[in-house]
């Protein structure tokens, strides 16, 4: 019975998270490889879905289910429309990618060389021993983050990162209208 | 309250399920039966009431009797019935047609994601809140254990029903892309224009009582929503239920706004090449999101387990306190039953409005969603934001 119970515990807190792991690695390997448009919107899919469960796993419920709503639900649907309603066979699909490859390198080498330097920072650096909360006077007075998930960053967001956030949301709010001025002016 | 320990509420949440599915795959079916039934009546003819073979025996008398007096048997109402498992065995038994140049990956893995999409959602959908039974104590390794009214009643419970309808849009337009095939692909790209679109005004409606009741856990929503609020805060639910309702009637693709499967424009929309089982987890899906919508908008606006509906059920409560105690125990206590009648009322109404109200024209939908639907939530949003300032 208390091995039952150590094997369930393991896989739970373990296992779990390597799964979905690996199938969001998979998802974007499927992504990134297929010939088919569509095949690597389905890629894409199972590494958003996936990574949100990863998410789930480390009890960020919140980001997890955002996750889900925004990028499963709303941005791979779109992508899935596009790709749908444009053949993509009808392009001579070199012309079109491979003119972004210099840009495309330069690009991912800088982030990489970013990403690596925060996982670097935060695997072995000082940062790891103490555990990430997000303000911990805020959390202290009653809400707990593992069970008021949502009540923590919305309290995060609309307290104590307010700015930022409205800035962010104002950039969006230019990006949307951006988009409707161009789709506007190519029709004429 | 004994600890449990992790094995012990593994196996529970297993029986949830279990109770779950059972639950689906009953009032499915039924739905199904009563689809062809009440379109029956309210089109002035009686449904489907054969079967192969007849009635013999006390029953078969009965039928024959009323017969002769000139009455339609009680008896052959429900005779339609067995039909159904017929239908079951044709889904199950007929040729998977695999059309030529279809996508086979895609063409399999649609009705999948449709079916799966539309059942997880029951995951954090609560019929009780709070201890649905307890195992009595004679019960092994479970005994005096309690069992909670929702499989996972977890703090994002919205948020995984709303983020999962939206993954259910998948299964829809992979499908309508994977036939190769023109009206499937009309079918699929108008089902995601239709259901991303009214995705807006559904969430829009349901942050209403999230609002209200400052949770996105579904049995504290419902609880709130039912016992919780004032009087006055019937005006946000009635608004909200009637916009949630039309929405949901958009996003299970029923009538009056069953634009993929148009069956006059696209023969039968995104599932126009699929047979056989695939076929049937497209149909499972549709009886199973109309089982969600209305299980969602009877935990929300109609007083989930409880009698009365609105949020009626909390102003009542004071002034029932001297009526005998099992009659307030029966009406004021939560109740599985309650919500399950009410889900059952409202797959009714999905019926009855099926039969009632002709399909909108495509863009009659796009204008009624932008157009009507979306400022209508945001005042009603601002309504509710009244009720809870004032509460």
């Amino acid at each position: 019975m208390e091995q039952l119970e150590q094997l369930f515990s393991t896989v739970l807190t373990r296992h779990v998270f390597l799964i979905f792991g690996v199938l969001s690695v998979i998802g974007a390997g499927a992504m990134i490889f297929s010939r088919n448009a569509v095949h690597s919107v389905i890629g894409f899919l199972l590494a958003m879905l996936s990574i949100a469960g990863a998410y789930l796993c480390l009890r960020a419920e919140f980001l997890a289910m955002a996750q889900i709503l925004v990028y499963a639900g709303g941005i791979v649907v779109l992508f899935l429309f596009v790709v749908m309603l444009v053949e993509m066979t009808k392009y001579k699909e070199r012309k079109i990618f491979q003119t972004q490859t210099p840009v495309a390198l330069v690009v991912v080498l800088i982030s990489a060389v970013t990403f690596l330097g925060v996982f670097l920072k935060t695997i072995f650096g000082k940062s790891a021993e103490v555990a990430l909360t997000l303000n911990p006077e805020l959390t202290g007075d009653g809400l707990n983050a593992a069970t008021h998930n949502v009540q923590a960053v919305s309290r995060g967001l609309f307290a104590d990162y307010l700015l930022p956030f409205e800035i962010l949301s104002v950039i969006l709010l230019v990006a949307l209208v951006g988009a409707v001025v161009l789709a506007k002016s190519e029709r004429g | 309250m004994p600890t449990i320990s992790l094995t012990q509420s593994l196996v529970i949440s297993l029986i949830q399920c279990v109770l779950v599915v059972v639950f689906i795959f009953v009032v499915v079916p039924l739905t199904v039966f009563a689809e062809r039934k009440v379109l029956g009546y309210l089109q002035q003819r009686l449904g489907s009431t054969r079967i192969a073979g007849h009635l013999g025996g006390l029953t078969g008398l009965l039928n024959r009797g009323m017969w002769k007096l000139g009455k339609v048997p009680v008896l052959s109402y429900w005779r339609g019935l067995p039909g159904l498992v017929g239908d079951v065995m044709k889904m199950l038994l007929k040729e998977d047609i695999l059309p030529t140049k279809a996508d086979k990956f895609v063409f399999w893995i649609a009705p999948a994601l449709s079916f799966v999409a539309s059942v997880v959602v029951f995951a954090t959908i609560c019929f009780v809140p709070g201890t649905f039974f307890t195992f009595p104590t004679w019960v092994p390794f479970l005994g005096g254990l309690p069992v909670s009214g929702g499989i996972a009643d977890v703090n994002v419970g919205l948020l995984w029903i709303l983020g999962m309808a939206t993954v259910g849009v998948y299964g829809i337009v992979l499908a309508g892309w994977a036939s190769n095939s023109k009206y499937p692909l009309l079918g699929g790209l108008r089902s995601a224009a239709q259901m991303v679109s009214y995705e807006v005004p559904l969430t829009l409606s349901l942050l209403a009582p999230v609002l209200i009741s400052g949770s996105l856990k579904f049995s504290e929503m419902s609880q709130a929503m039912a016992v919780g609020v004032p009087l006055w805060a019937i005006i946000p639910q009635v608004i909200g239920f009637l916009i949630y309702l039309t929405c949901g009637f958009a996003e299970t693709n029923r009538v009056p706004f069953d634009m993929p499967e148009a069956e006059n424009e696209l023969v039968a929309g995104f599932h126009t090449e699929y047979s056989g089982m695939k076929f049937g987890f497209f149909y499972l899906a549709e009886y199973v999101n109309m089982t969600v919508v209305s299980a969602m908008a009877a935990g929300f606006f109609l007083g989930g387990s409880w009698l009365l509906p609105f949020g009626l059920q909390g102003v009542v409560n004071p002034y029932l306190a001297s009526l005998p105690s099992w009659l307030v125990t029966l009406l004021c206590e939560p109740h599985a039953a309650f919500f399950a009648i009410k889900i059952v009322f409202l797959l009714f109404v999905f019926i009855w409005v099926r039969g009632t109200i002709p399909r909108y024209r495509y863009d009659q939908i796009m204008a009624v969603a932008w157009k009507y639907l979306i400022p209508l939530t945001l005042v009603n949003l601002v309504l509710a934001a009244a009720v809870r300032l004032a509460m």
